[in-house]
């Protein structure tokens, strides 16, 4: 299976942490995102005419919405990420698939503008960030007055997956996380789970480790 | 009056965790060992500066994202990992303010405070929440909208009608520069989850409000 990727982007981490998560090995092929803007390129939009990434490409199937990615991943590897089998369940994890997408193009594009230069209204992508954030907040206060903690039903699902990267990335738009307790108790739960992934930005519980000088030592 | 603000609420800062407190304008790393206790220091770490809230706790110390370096409870530098062998020399210390909990609110004050916190007895904590207007502005909106509330110790108390019922409220204020933070617990009346949607839809008004 091969990633189309670039290392800075949110969405492609979402699939590569998916993929860790899973236990899948997916084949990365960098793409210059920037400063080469290869995903523009003539040969790349043969694959993908709507010049974005990531691409997901097994066999004859080609995907080119990262959730969709997670759905495919989940649905090989591992379908108790898909949510619980209800109507309910199933319609509120798509609801977070789409809200992803509200993240993405709030959150995500002010960390394009302000890391990358991508032209962008950056008082609107901060303003309709905090909303999504505001929203988010919500919901994850009610999860836990419930005694739950990720977004859907008891265990961590493709919905975690999908909203986590651009919420966990927001501080590089300018967009701070500290007004947001249950966010934050949320973004460390996803950083606990097993097999976790990092990207730039983004690192490790070192916590969760042994300290390095505690052993046998220097 | 107390000196004591209200910093957050003890739930959103389990065993082994650490945040960022703005108290006053100073910006706070507050942290819970893994035994429970209580830190509140400056968000800066001695050696280059980094913010202390972006670091992590294992076991009784505080160790900095940057170069490792770690605290102790007491403040002072335990480990630096690029000279394991030394002991840190007892200057190297976080500067520390006093911090406390009450009622399940994370108070903090400057250092040797006499006073103690308000007392919030009878309350349960629901859950923090900026909104975006400053503390005057907020104290004038709250009281056309909840006229049931009236100044208490560290912020506002009484009874609002909430999904039909008469709902004990009680709203601790940690102000900020050009907005507050509502540090929100409640009595009987109306269950928690309706008085988190009445705290997001007066925060939807108030701010409505004072758009330009």
């Amino acid at each position: 299976m091969i990633l189309y990727d670039y290392i800075l982007s949110a969405s492609c981490y979402k699939v590569r942490l998916m993929a860790a998560l899973l236990g899948i090995k997916l084949d990365l092929v960098a793409v210059d995102f920037h400063p080469g803007r290869a995903h523009k390129s003539a040969a790349f939009r043969d694959l993908n005419p709507a010049g974005s990434i990531p691409v997901l490409v097994d066999g004859d199937l080609v995907l080119t919405e990262s959730t969709a990615m997670l759905v495919y991943l989940a649905q090989i590897a591992g379908p108790q990420w898909l949510g619980e089998a209800s109507p309910q369940s199933a319609a509120r994890v798509q609801n977070w698939l789409a809200f992803s997408g509200r993240l993405n193009s709030s959150l995500g594009l002010a960390r394009l503008h302000d890391m990358l230069h991508f032209p962008a209204d950056i008082t609107a992508c901060r303003t309709a960030g905090h909303l999504c954030l505001r929203e988010l907040e919500a919901h994850l206060t009610q999860v836990r007055l419930e005694g739950r903690i990720f977004l859907e039903g008891t265990a961590p699902s493709i919905a975690d997956i999908a909203c986590f990267p651009n919420v966990a990335l927001a501080p590089d738009g300018g967009v701070e996380l500290r007004d947001y307790p249950s966010v934050r108790l949320w973004q460390r739960a996803v950083r606990s789970l097993p097999q976790f992934i990092e990207m730039p930005g983004i690192h490790r519980l070192h916590d969760l480790k042994p300290a390095p000088h505690s052993g046998a030592a220097a | 009056m107390t000196n004591w603000k209200a910093s957050g609420l003890s739930k959103d800062l389990p065993p082994a965790n650490v945040m960022h407190a703005d108290w006053q304008g100073v910006d706070l790393a507050v942290w819970r060992s893994a035994s429970g206790r209580l830190s509140a220091w400056v968000d800066r770490c001695p050696h280059r500066g980094m913010r202390l809230s972006h670091g992590f706790v294992r076991g009784e110390t505080l160790a900095c994202i940057y170069h490792g370096w770690t605290y102790g409870v007491t403040g002072a530098c335990t480990h630096i990992p690029a000279h394991p062998d030394m002991t840190p020399p007892a200057t190297i210390t976080a500067t520390r303010f006093e911090v406390t909990e009450r009622g399940g609110v994370i108070w903090i004050a400057a250092k040797d405070d006499p006073t103690a916190p308000p007392d919030i007895a009878g309350f349960q904590p629901l859950r923090s929440l900026t909104v975006q207007v400053g503390e005057q502005a907020l104290l004038q909106a709250l009281a056309a909208d909840a006229p049931g509330l009236t100044e208490a110790e560290g912020g506002l108390r009484g009874t609002v009608q909430i999904a039909g019922l008469d709902t004990q409220i009680c709203l601790m204020l940690q102000p900020k520069a050009q907005e507050t933070t509502l540090h929100i617990l409640c009595g009987a009346g109306a269950g928690p989850a309706q008085v988190s949607r009445w705290a997001e839809s007066l925060r939807r008004q108030i701010e409505d409000r004072s758009a330009p």
